[in-house]
């Protein structure tokens, strides 16, 4: 299926949900909500709060993050919230400020 | 479609003024200023002008309009139109070029949810 | 951009709103935008919106160009051209210098192609402040020198690169584009009459 992307120079305040994956390249304010994976690319920024299945962090991520399955922060990723998620990588470079909540029932 | 009505041709040079009744098609080449009531296909020329409420079951433009149109089936604006007034109509065409402004008026089917 | 990995399948500047993705709130950017989803709110960009036939814009849009074979309610302003293709279903108010609407298409409410109002002919270049493409001949059929004849519909050239890629994704449209209406022939043009019978 066509993934879903927000080019660099695009900026969106609201809300943004489906169930397909989403590419952030550009600026998301607001709220995010997908059943599927989120990427946000080096360029992209998002002060949002995301609740996905799968987030992959290589930009900025301002707000709180809840996914279902695992985020991933990537090096030179700068992120500020809370994470929850069952699984969380954190790789060597990332930046990041918040509490990291991996008590999931499921696992 | 007009095999058995005539075509009447409203020439360069002519001008009508008052209101134009009839079921045959019609070419306008000239003028006419009033109203248009037409049971079949109206043409206005590049040359020619209307400025007339039209009634008419087909529109075609190369000309200039000004004025109301309800054209039942189609109303197609072509490029080197210029129409001015609302358009009621089943089906209305604006090509590139053509000059419109105004208020169309076609049936929209949208999603439910909208 | 990010040299890590490359998840954008094509990695091309443009926006493309998933078909299942939902967008409210206010989008802008300097990109074209494709909309196969919803975007719902307020739209504003200084390039070209597509809106495909599964996509639906709920919002008051401010483009350059707007093509439109999908759905959108509310107003366009658009300072080079809006097309409806003959899928697009419009209800709102355009503003913009070039409206297009394709047989096919539905569209309820206003159109305004500004100051186009009395102009002796001939003046459309100066009267038109937007930058056509050269290859465009659309601008030429205003001048009176080369009087139209009946015009037999020139096939109108693609209105953005991104068309072309959007098309084949379309249904079959649900109106066959019936033939164009057979004009009066020759004989008929010359005479200068009110009535003539045949």
């Amino acid at each position: 299926m066509a993934n879903t992307i927000i080019g660099s120079s695009i900026v969106i305040d609201g809300e943004i949900s489906g169930d397909e994956d989403l590419v952030i390249q550009g600026t998301v304010k607001g709220k995010i909500s997908l059943k599927e994976s989120l990427f946000v690319e080096a360029s992209g920024v998002v002060e949002a709060d995301i609740e996905v299945q799968n987030v992959d962090i290589a930009g900025r991520v301002t707000g709180n993050i809840a996914a279902t399955d695992k985020v991933e922060l990537k090096a030179d990723c700068r992120v500020v919230g809370d994470v929850r998620a069952p699984r969380i990588l954190i790789a060597d470079g990332a930046s990041f400020k918040g509490n990291v909540d991996m008590d999931v029932k499921e696992r | 479609m007009a095999t058995n009505d005539q075509i009447n041709i409203i020439g360069k040079g002519i001008t009508i003024r008052g209101s134009l009744t009839g079921g045959g098609d019609l070419v306008v080449e000239g003028r006419v200023e009033g109203q248009v009531n037409l049971k079949n296909h109206l043409t206005i020329e590049s040359s020619g002008v209307v400025e007339a409420d039209i009634r008419a079951d087909e529109l075609t433009i190369n000309g200039t309009a000004s004025g109301n149109i309800d054209a039942g089936t189609k109303c197609s604006i072509n490029q080197a139109a210029k129409v001015n007034g609302d358009i009621k109509a089943t089906r209305v065409v604006i090509e590139d070029g053509a000059v419109f402004n105004g208020s169309i008026d076609m049936d929209v089917k949208l999603p439910d949810d909208i | 951009m990010a040299a890590t990995k490359e998840f954008s399948s094509g990695g091309t500047d443009s926006t493309v709103i998933g078909p299942s993705i939902l967008i409210s709130g206010k989008l802008s950017g300097d990109e074209d935008l494709t909309v196969r989803g919803r975007v719902e709110g307020e739209l504003n960009l200084s390039k070209t919106l597509i809106v495909e036939t599964s996509g639906i814009v709920k919002a008051n849009v401010s483009v350059r160009n707007a093509i439109v074979s999908g759905v959108v309610v509310g107003n366009i302003t658009a300072s080079e051209s809006v097309e409806l293709t003959r899928e697009g279903r419009m209800v709102g108010d355009i503003n913009s210098p070039r409206v297009i609407i394709v047989d096919g298409a539905s569209f309820r409410g206003r159109v305004d192609m500004g100051n186009a109002e009395p102009r002796p002919q001939g003046e459309r270049p100066v009267s038109r402040p937007v930058v056509r493409p050269a290859t465009r001949p659309a601008t030429v059929p205003a001048r009176p020198a080369v009087p139209m004849r009946v015009p037999s519909k020139p096939q109108p050239p693609p209105l953005a690169r991104v068309e072309a890629s959007s098309r084949p994704e379309n249904k079959p449209a649900p109106p066959p584009p019936p033939p164009q209406p057979v004009l009066v022939g020759e004989a008929g043009k010359k005479k200068v009459l009110v009535k003539k019978k045949k």
